[in-house]
Order: structure tokens, then C-alpha cells, then sequence
């Protein structure tokens, strides 16, 4: 009943102004127009109205020919990179007086945060190894936490100098991802840790079972490829951190959490020690990881900077100068006098020649830097200790 | 009279002229965005180019490799081809966007139910109801969605009362061994409908059903036009649909077949039937809950927006409570609680992209995956962002033609 009287009500000829004085509406019509800002305003409808929409026509033809005109300039002239022509990550660090350097802050013995707000792991040590060599201040750092997915974008987009975050070398990354891949930190490989009552020992008694695994990684992957691969029947139940991966699989909800070993010993460690279940880590390692620093590419100066901080440690440990020695060297074996920069020693890398001393006295040599953390597997006989104690651990000779 | 308008209608100097000043910014505005929108997309494909990142879609049809979470060997297109690690990239998303696509359009099943419930108890004359009800919106309201979300991933379907898969609970229909549900901490399982047999003759028998039963329709609404014998057209509709079905179904030799859930034999997975793994179903519940929380104030918004009159006139035709609701006072308040609802439902489906917190495979978790397992970002999030806006732009179509024809017309 309402309705029909809205209806005819609407449909009033006299209700919307139809009938109104002419002169009234011409005024209305141009206090509408004078408020510029309404670009949308353009009326054809009254007087005059052919002559308008031949100027709209020549309005628009200007207007396509000005948009012809800049679309032939090639468009490289408007464009500013953005990793910065001219002096490159390492000035932009030395800069900026602080080396920007993406981490994982959610794994045990690798990278993780103190209550007070502090990172500490392995990885973290390697970020102050960096600024130790390019700023001399091992501190200098500002650590930017990054998801696995996260990682790589924020590498391409400059967010961080150097990603140290168990970064695993592949192929795949190293190309299509515009990643550069440095020295080698730790040799990995993938692991399946199931609860100890389980009482499983290789992976076929996982056949059809969920298994947790990190979202983005190479062990997702490695994950599909080794199971398909022996026709073992598996549902992956991914999650971003570790944090959230954890309460699952405590809760049961995968039988097997797969990741690369070393984290694997680091979540075992902390579970028993916090009061959970014993954890069986499978002797079977199925995977190769190498896990080191990367860089974006294209900036090689950068990238050798980097990779001869790395390497230092490695070097200063074969030499067997630690934290301790390495400022009070009074031997004269002439390569360990230019690694300490000796008369200014400079191979012209970018660093400054005294940056080998300034890594070891802050940070430390590596074994100093990896037995600071026991949730990582003993060093030695391990596949990461030196060279000439059987390991992988070898560095091009520094002179 | 006269000489001010030939005043005001005499042409200034184009410079100060209102009309040819209107068409020059109109002109300059669109140059400006044109050359900052081409300088920004220049900008980021010299970048792209500088670091070899590639900037083509060709990765499309390369293969996933990697297993999507409970999809094991799901459905891509259904009846017609499963996922599979080597399956190409595309198929991927299709995966995506079906899951996107359930946990979205079950949320606004949900959402809109409870909705209605919450927001017609909230103006119930029952103090208890109301209260309650009021209680719910304040709750589910004041909790951003991710939260609740985890809230229902975690404390209630991981760390809740259920058992872990091995141990389901399992509900018997009655008098069988079949399972009508299944019920742990991973996946419930309820029965399904399984193809046993040639489908396509019963597809095409489908269709002409139905296009039987719009011709009967149109023709119930015509009878009730021309005569006003009521028309029923409802339920002449359904009636026809069914038959339809069981006529389908025979004339085909019985392609379908029930699907029970069951525990497989080594008790890690459930076989047969629909199953609903612990993200979809806390995905869905909690964005139900969410939304639902907001559909409830729209509804009795709208409500107390009917005119009171209207409730008394009801009430003066003798009209008991409920026919005054159906006939007089929804009629009237869905027209005002429409267009605000359609904003929720957009909401609701583009917080399925929350998901990715509970491990649920929707689009934006596997094109996050897909990314970080080296697939190119820039494309990948180009193709995402379409899928919502696509989602987003269907939603609002459908619903501005429902609200358009509920709508008064003026004749």
C-alpha cells in the first residue's frame, strides 16, 4: 500500500522541476559549473549543445595527440633505479653507517630473539661478521626478520644489504630469483624427526601420514619430490613459522616434522629441555642444503666484500688465530701478516686492510662462532669443520 | 532580468573560461596519472630487467612441484582431471581459487543465518535473547578476524576435545556401518557423492530439467499475473528439479553413487566422502562468526529503520508476529540492509585470504608458496590480485540485480 503510493509520488511531473522558470535553472546551472573541481560536470543537453561537444571532440583529439607524442620517447629516460648506479650496496652501507641484514628471529641455534629484544644464532653472528669487515663496528647491524616467502622480494627490492637467514644454494635461486649465493656457512641436509614413542625409523613408515613442514622452502619441495619419488603416500600441513608449526605437531596433528637436520637437532633440543616429548631424528638425510649468505645480483663489488668477511673466519681459524691472539701476532709468516693487513696490505676488495682483525677480535673465528651455540650438532669430525680435518670447510688462500 | 544574463552568458578570455578550463584539467589530470602510472610500471620492469628476473607468464605451465595441503589427489575440474605435484602451475590456482571459493561461499551461508538470527534476536522482547545476542555481536565484533581465526584453528579444532585422526569419532547412520560423520583434530569427514559411471547423459537431462522447470516459472507467475491464483512457483520449481534429478538419474544408468567416509587402513586418512580439513572449517566458522556479528547490526538497523506505522498497521490487519515480519516489515527492511550486506560479503571473501594462518590452501597460501619456491612474485601477485577482483566484481554484480529487483520500481 505504501509502495504504491511512493510510486506516484516519484513519478509527479511537477516534483522534479520540470516545470521551473528557465532563467532559475541557466543561474543553477552555472553556479554548478563554477565548482572546478568537478571534472565530470560537462552538460550537452541544453542550448547550444553542438557547439560544446565539437570543442570536447578537439579537447580529446589535443589530448591523443599529446599522449602520441610521449609514448614514442622509449620511456628509459623517466626511469631511477633503484639498487643505485653509481655507488653501489657497499656506499650505500658505508653510508648509511649500518648494515641492513635480513634474518630468520624463529629458529633456535640460527636466529632468534631474547626476551629483551636481542638476536642471537649462528646466522646472527655472520650478519655482525659482515659489518665487523665493511663498518669495523660488529654492532652496526639492524636486523630485519623475514619470513621463507618474504625473503627474496626483500632482497630484490634493496630492503636488506645481505639475507643470512639458513638460506639453502640452488639452482633455481641462484637464477631466476636474482640471488647471489656467497660461501658456504653450513653444509646441511634435510632430516624427519617423529616422536621417539612412535618408534618409526625410515620414512616408508610414514605412508600416508601428514607431515609438517615449512611453507616456501626447499624442503617443501625436496619433501614432494623424495616421497613421490619412492611412491610414499604423504599430506603436507604447511605453516609460515616455527612458531606455529610447532604447537601442531605437538598436538599430533602431522606425525613427522621435516626440515633440514640441523634445525631439526636445534627443535629436539629445545622440546626435551622445555619438558615435551622425546624426538627420534631419522639417520636418513635426504637432501643436500647448503645454507650461506646471499646478495642481490648485479653488484659484484658488493658480493666479494661480503664473501671475503665470510671467509675470514674460516681463514683465521686455519691460521689458528681466535679472538684472543689474532691482536698480538708477532710471528712472520708473511701470509698471516697480510691477512692481519700488515703494511697496509689492500688486494683492492673494498675492505679496509685491518678487517680481518676487526671480524676476529669482535666476533670470533669460526669454531668460536659455532660452539657458542649447543643446539648445532658437535663441530668436530662434523662435515663443517676444516678442510684439513676432513671437512668442507676450504677457502681460496687470502693474498 | 534581461542584461544580467546576457552578462553572465558573455564569453570571457578562454583563459578564465569555465568550460575550457573544466576540459584542461580534465586533460592534465588523466596525462598526470597516465605518465605516473607509465613511469612507476618502467620503473619496475627496468628493476625486474636488471636483476634477470624474468617478466613473462610462461611459469604458468611449468610444474608446481610441490603437494598441496589436503589435495592429495583432489579435484582440479571436477570429474575430469586431479592435482598432482607435476601438475602445471595453472592448475595450482584453480585449486586456489575453489578453496578461496568454498571457504567463502559457506562463510556467507553461515554469516548470513546467524546474521539474521543475532539481528532479529537483538530486537526480541525477550530480555534473555536479546542480551545474549547482544553479547554475541559485542564479542565477535571487537576481535579482528585473525585472531578468531587462529582462536578456531588452534584452542578448538587442534588443541579442543577432539581426538587425533586414528581415534576419530565416528557417528553411524542407524542400523549401518556407514559413517554420517567423522570427527578429530585433522579432517571431518560427512558422505559425498562419488562418479561411478559415464556422466554426460546425465548432465544433459540436467539441463533440460532445468530449463523446464524456468519455463514452469514463468508460467506459475503469469497465471498468478493474469488470474491471481497464487503461484507457487517455488515449489513447483523444486518439485520439478527433483524429479528432474531421480529421472536423470535413472535415464543415465546411475553414474553417482553415495560416498561414506572411513579410516583407511593404516588409520592416517579418511577415504570417500566430503572431508573438511581443520583450516577450512576454522576459516569458515570463525569468518561466519565475524561477519555475522556485522550482517546482525545491518538487520536490526534495517529493521528499526521501517517506519513504526508500518508494524501497527500490520497489527491493525491482524496480522500475527510472524506474518508481520515476512509480509510487512522484511520486505521493507531488506531494501535498506541490501547494499550494506553486500560490503560483508565482499569483506568475508576477501578475509579468506587470512587463511593462510591456519594452513588452509587458498589462493593467497599457495600463491605465497608458489613465490617463495621460486615462481616470479610480480606476476604471481598480479594474478592473485585478479582473482579477488574478479571474486569482488561477481559478488557485487549478483547482488546490485537481487537489490536492484527488490527495489521499489517506479512505474
Amino acid at each position: 500500500m505504501e509502495a504504491g503510493v511512493k510510486r506516484i509520488n516519484e513519478t509527479d511531473p511537477n516534483a522534479n522541476g520540470l516545470g521551473g522558470n528557465q532563467g532559475q535553472r541557466q543561474r543553477n546551472r552555472i553556479r554548478v559549473a563554477a565548482y572546478v573541481g568537478r571534472f565530470c560536470q560537462l552538460t550537452f543537453q541544453t542550448d547550444g549543445g553542438e557547439m560544446k561537444r565539437s570543442k570536447l571532440l578537439v579537447a580529446f583529439f589535443a589530448f591523443a595527440l599529446i599522449l602520441a607524442a610521449c609514448s614514442d620517447d622509449g620511456g628509459g629516460d623517466t626511469t631511477v633505479a633503484g639498487g643505485g648506479e653509481g655507488g653501489g650496496t657497499l656506499q650505500a652501507v658505508l653510508d648509511r653507517g649500518e648494515l641492513n641484514c635480513g634474518v630468520n628471529e624463529t629458529l633456535p641455534g640460527f636466529g632468534e630473539v631474547a626476551e629483551d629484544g636481542s638476536y642471537s644464532g649462528f646466522d646472527i653472528e655472520f650478519c655482525r661478521v659482515v659489518a665487523a669487515g665493511v663498518l669495523g663496528d660488529a654492532n652496526a647491524v639492524k636486523y630485519v626478520p623475514l619470513t621463507a616467502e618474504q625473503r627474496f622480494t626483500a632482497l630484490q627490492a634493496g630492503e636488506i644489504d645481505v639475507l643470512i637467514r639458513n638460506t639453502t644454494w640452488t639452482a633455481t635461486r641462484d637464477g631466476q630469483e636474482g640471488v647471489n649465493f656467497l660461501y658456504t656457512t653450513f653444509y646441511d641436509g634435510q632430516g624427519m624427526m617423529v616422536p621417539a614413542s612412535t618408534g618409526f625409523t625410515t620414512l616408508e613408515d610414514l605412508d600416508g601420514a601428514n607431515i609438517c613442514v615449512l611453507s616456501g622452502t626447499t624442503t617443501e619441495l625436496n619433501l614432494t619430490a623424495v616421497f613421490n619419488a619412492r611412491g610414499i603416500a604423504f599430506n603436507p600441513v604447511v605453516f609460515e613459522d616455527n612458531n606455529q608449526l610447532r604447537p601442531a605437531y605437538e598436538e599430533e596433528q602431522c606425525e613427522g616434522w621435516t626440515s633440514d637436520a640441523s634445525q631439526l637437532g636445534s627443535w629436539k633440543f629445545t622440546i626435551e629441555s622445555e619438558g615435551g616429548a622425546d624426538q627420534t631424528i631419522m639417520s636418513e638425510i635426504f637432501s643436500k642444503e647448503p645454507l650461506g649468505p646471499a646478495v642481490a645480483d648485479g653488484d659484484t663489488e658488493w658480493a666479494q666484500v661480503v664473501n671475503w668477511s665470510v671467509m675470514a673466519t674460516v681463514q683465521a681459524w686455519e691460521f689458528g688465530l681466535n679472538s684472543g691472539n689474532i691482536g698480538s701476532y708477532s710471528g712472520t709468516d708473511p701470509n698471516i701478516l697480510n691477512f692481519i693487513g700488515t703494511d697496509n696490505f689492500d688486494p683492492k676488495l673494498g675492505l679496509p686492510s685491518d678487517f680481518a682483525v676487526q671480524i676476529v677480535e669482535q666476533v670470533g673465528n669460526y669454531p668460536e662462532i659455532y660452539n657458542q651455540f649447543a643446539e648445532l650438532a658437535p663441530l668436530d669430525g662434523s662435515v663443517n669443520d676444516l678442510w684439513s680435518n676432513g671437512g668442507l670447510m676450504y677457502v681460496p688462500p687470502y693474498r | 532580468m534581461t542584461e544580467t544574463q546576457t552578462r553572465e552568458l558573455a564569453r570571457p578570455p578562454f583563459w578564465r573560461d569555465i568550460r575550457v578550463l573544466r576540459i584542461v584539467g580534465q586533460v592534465l589530470a588523466v596525462l598526470v596519472v597516465f605518465l605516473v602510472g607509465r613511469w612507476l610500471f618502467s620503473n619496475l620492469i627496468d628493476n625486474l630487467n636488471r636483476v634477470n628476473i624474468s617478466t613473462s607468464f610462461d611459469f604458468l605451465s611449468g610444474p608446481t612441484n610441490f603437494q598441496i595441503p589436503f589435495c592429495g589427489e583432489c579435484w582440479v575440474i571436477p570429474f575430469q582431471s586431479r592435482f598432482n605435484p607435476r601438475s602445471p602451475v595453472w592448475e595450482m590456482t584453480v585449486v586456489g581459487i575453489k578453496n578461496t571459493f568454498l571457504a567463502g561461499f559457506f562463510g556467507v551461508i553461515l554469516a548470513s543465518v546467524v546474521g539474521v538470527i543475532v539481528g532479529i534476536s537483538r530486537l526480541s522482547e525477550n530480555w534473555l535473547v536479546a542480551r545474549l545476542a547482544t553479547l554475541y555481536v559485542e564479542i565477535f565484533r571487537n576481535i579482528p578476524p585473525l585472531v578468531i581465526i587462529i582462536f578456531f584453528g588452534f584452542a578448538v579444532f587442534t588443541f579442543g576435545p577432539f581426538p587425533i585422526l586414528a581415534e576419530s569419532w565416528e557417528l553411524k547412520v542407524p542400523g549401518t556401518d556407514d559413517n554420517f560423520l567423522m570427527i578429530n583434530n585433522d579432517r571431518w569427514g560427512i558422505p559425498g557423492v562419488s562418479q561411478v559411471g559415464e556422466a554426460l547423459v546425465f548432465f544433459i537431462v540436467l539441463l533440460v530439467v532445468l530449463i523446464v522447470a524456468i519455463l514452469i516459472w514463468r508460467w506459475r507467475t503469469r497465471v498468478f499475473e493474469q488470474i491471481g491464483e497464487p503461484h507457487h512457483r517455488v515449489l513447483w520449481f523444486i518439485g520439478v528439479v527433483v524429479v528432474g534429478l531421480v529421472v536423470a538419474y535413472l535415464v543415465s544408468g546411475a553414474p553417482f553413487a553415495m560416498s561414506w567416509p572411513e579410516l583407511t587402513e593404516n588409520r592416517r586418512n579418511i577415504s570417500g566422502g566430503f572431508q573438511m580439513n581443520w583450516g577450512f572449517m576454522a576459516l569458515t566458522v570463525a569468518l561466519g562468526l565475524y561477519t555475522a556479528s556485522h550482517i546482525g547490526e545491518i538487520i536490526r538497523g534495517s529493521i528499526l529503520a521501517v517506519d513504526h506505522g508500518q508494524s501497527e498497521a500490520a497489527n491493525a490487519l491482524a496480522l500475527n508476529a510472524f506474518q508481520r515480519y515476512r509480509f510487512v516489515v522484511l520486505p521493507q527492511s531488506m531494501r535498506i540492509a541490501v547494499p550494506p550486506t553486500i560490503n560483508q560479503y565482499l569483506n568475508l571473501v576477501k578475509n579468506t585470504s587470512l587463511g593462510t594462518a591456519v594452513s588452509y590452501a587458498e589462493i593467497t597460501a599457495l600463491t605465497k608458496t608458489s613465490i617463495g619456491n621460486g615462481r616470479p612474485a610480480v606476476q604471481s601477485i598480479i594474478i592473485m590480485m585478479a582473482v579477488y577482483l574478479s571474486f569482488s566484481l561477481i559478488i557485487s554484480l549478483i547482488l546490485n540485480i537481487i537489490n536492484r529487483r527488490i527495489q521499489l520500481v517506479a512505474r
